[in-house]
């Protein structure tokens, strides 16, 4: 084997290149590492949502909340159904809730967005991950108070704290910040259930009902009684497979980016093929000489590949740090099923980390094997007359 | 490996013919060559440039194959060994001395001798071992850590001969070895080759245009044309300056 260090030196020697090199690698790792994080947070957000104890009762037919609804009779009967977990005092952990959709501004004159309003039972709070308020205090009912997720209320213009919005007339203010656990609540601005729906209108009227249910049979029970009552034409799923289904509207993202990192790291390999074809061409007496020693071309193939490989790993970790600023920053995107903004944190865990460590050492190999060949077909005569 | 007796030939090389292919045309460079080696011979190939020297050099070296005759080294055919026994073949057999010295630059010189030396299944104290005595043979055991940028063209071409021995081969090649040098550095250098023929038995073909190194060899040949034009010993052949 060739020492590590003739290609270590060599790089040093031309280290303009080997930086240049470096950086446009780490540039297209970053790149990739920063929608594949993206792509994690947005599936985070969708899986940490969904609960495999808590089911969702939607009207027959709908698969999404937005679409459904549920006459206040049957949700009252829904949230006494038998096996449904209770609170502390005694409640059953059982939430109705009502789901609007309003059109805010963005801030920094971002144009406008759908932003998801939900009016729900107090007890619904239960029913989310790790529901805090960071800021602020919780809403009262009747006094038409909001509370906005922490990301959204970045996003928006009027959904800070103390900041007010109208719906259908009516003067609503933002009482506090929440966060839980980076489900899909914090997308959400969440309003009483009763404020919202006479705000709107729709007196007492539901949408959905959410509740928890820890028995596996009492689960079936209440999803098979659901099915066969035919007076109000509902149907329950298991929360965990409702979220699931919501993540189809991020195969569209998922494909994008996976075709955008694939191009990208396509013109990477370019950017390290050329610099080894350089390399390996001006340092064809090199090649000749380690020939006529007595290496051999598998030898000398391995070691120009091994070079190509300390320049994309290198640029691979650049570009892996690069983007650890950002793990944790919440962005925005649509939701294809719901056309309303949903947030989600970038995670850069070590699955997004390796898969973009995977890429650099793509590119290494594939960039490094084409010019490896060349030094390798060269006639020993040849390249010892090179000067 | 076989080891030739004292007196078997060290190179055969039997009716060779060498031509190089350029697209159709055809170049012929060696027409007919024989040349027979003895262990211990230490043989200067003079010609006019182009008259194939070192296509001749290059293919009992085993850097190349004929196209058509035989060459025999060290008892190896090489006209029929794959290019990969070959390469193992000259790792142990051969040593190159080049004109223009053809040290690795990003290394050493300690790490230019030992580079040879990782390709044999010494132990890394044994290669010290070898590295320095091949050092503190062409003098420069105090300059073992100096790149080849530091050093001047004839203690590069030391060091280059320090890696030719430092496997202890039994032939060596040497393509023009002071074609690059001033006088005074490339008699330092004639003298070193002097040493290893004489104290260290080493055989060496050496291709030369200055006739007062080929005088320093025992033997000079003579060539035009592909094709030998004389063959004489070199009865004033001495390992010090006229
Ligand atoms: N690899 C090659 N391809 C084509 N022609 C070559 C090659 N090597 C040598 N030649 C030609 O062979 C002839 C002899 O070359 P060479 O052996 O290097 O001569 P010398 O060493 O005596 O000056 C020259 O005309 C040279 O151009
Ligand atoms: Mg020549």
């Amino acid at each position: 084997m060739i020492p590590l260090k003739y290609n270590l030196r060599s790089l040093s020697v031309r280290w303009v290149t080997t930086l240049l090199t470096c950086l446009a690698i780490g540039i297209v790792v970053c790149a990739s590492v920063l929608t594949f994080g993206m792509i994690e947070g947005i599936e985070h957000a969708l899986t940490s949502s969904g609960d495999a104890t808590d089911l969702i009762i939607m009207r027959k037919g709908s698969n999404n909340e937005l679409s459904s609804t549920i006459a206040p009779t049957a949700a009252r009967d829904l949230i006494n159904l038998d096996g449904i977990a209770k609170d502390a005092q005694g409640q059953p952990l059982a939430s109705r809730e009502f789901i609007t959709v309003l059109i805010q501004p963005r801030r920094n004159a971002g144009g406008t967005a759908n932003v998801i309003v939900r009016g729900l039972d107090k007890v619904g709070r239960e029913l989310r991950p790790n529901f805090t308020i960071v800021e602020g205090r919780d809403l009262e009912a009747g006094v038409n108070e909001l509370i906005v997720s922490k990301s959204i209320s970045t996003r928006f213009e009027n959904l800070g704290l103390d900041g007010s919005i109208e719906i259908n007339n009516v003067n609503f203010r933002v009482v506090g910040l929440f966060e839980a656990g980076g489900s899909a609540a914090e997308s959400e601005v969440w309003a009483d259930l009763r404020d919202l729906t006479s705000a709107q209108r729709y007196n007492g009227a539901v949408s959905v009902v959410n509740m928890r249910v820890p028995e596996e049979a009492d689960r079936q029970a209440i999803i098979d009684r659901v099915r066969e009552n035919d007076q109000f034409k509902l149907s329950a799923v298991v929360e965990s497979d409702y979220f699931e289904d919501q993540k189809s509207s991020s195969l569209a993202i998922k494909v994008i980016a996976y075709i955008i990192a694939a191009f990208l790291t396509f013109g990477a390999m370019f950017a390290a093929a050329n610099t080894m074809y350089a390399a390996v061409s001006s340092r064809a007496r090199e090649i000749g000489t380690l020939r006529a020693l007595g290496f051999a071309r598998s030898t000398i193939l391995v070691s120009f590949m091994l070079e190509s490989l300390v320049i994309c790993l290198i640029g691979g970790i650049l570009g892996c740090l690069a983007t650890l600023p950002l793990n944790g920053l919440s962005g925005g995107t649509q939701n294809a099923a719901t056309f309303s903004e949903i947030t989600f944190s970038f995670r850069f865990g070590p699955k997004v980390l390796l898969q973009g460590m995977g890429l650099a050492l793509a590119m290494g190999l594939i960039g490094g094997f084409f010019p490896a060949i060349r030094a390798i077909r060269m006639q020993i005569t040849n390249a010892l007359r090179q000067s | 490996m076989s080891t030739p007796s004292n007196t078997d030939p060290v190179v055969l090389v039997r009716d060779v013919y060498k031509e190089f292919r350029k697209g159709e045309t055809v170049i012929p460079v060696l027409a007919g060559m024989d040349l027979e080696l003895l262990p211990g011979d230490y043989l200067a190939m003079m010609g006019p440039s182009g008259s194939g020297k070192s296509t001749l050099l290059n293919l009992i070296a085993g850097l190349d194959k004929p196209t058509s005759g035989s060459v025999i080294v060290c008892g190896q055919d090489l006209g029929k060994t794959s290019q990969s026994a070959l390469a193992k073949w000259r790792s142990r057999h051969v040593g190159f001395i080049f004109q223009m010295y053809n040290l690795i630059p990003v290394l050493t010189a300690y790490e230019n001798v030992e580079l040879p030396l990782t390709l044999t299944p010494l132990s890394r104290k044994q290669r010290v071992e070898q590295v320095k005595t091949a050092l503190e043979i062409v003098g420069l055991g105090d300059r073992m850590d100096h790149y080849p940028r530091q050093l001047s063209g004839g203690q590069e071409q030391r060091v280059s001969i320090a890696r030719a021995i430092a496997t202890d081969p039994t032939l060596i090649v040497a393509d023009e070895p002071t074609g690059d040098l001033d006088a005074k550095s490339g008699n330092e250098i004639l003298e070193l080759m002097h040493r290893l023929n004489e104290e260290f038995h080493k055989t060496i073909i050496m291709v030369t245009h200055d006739p007062s190194a080929a005088a320093r060899a025992k033997r000079t040949l003579t060539m035009a044309d592909g094709r030998l034009v004389s063959d004489i010993q070199n009865s004033t052949a001495t390992g010090t300056t006229a």
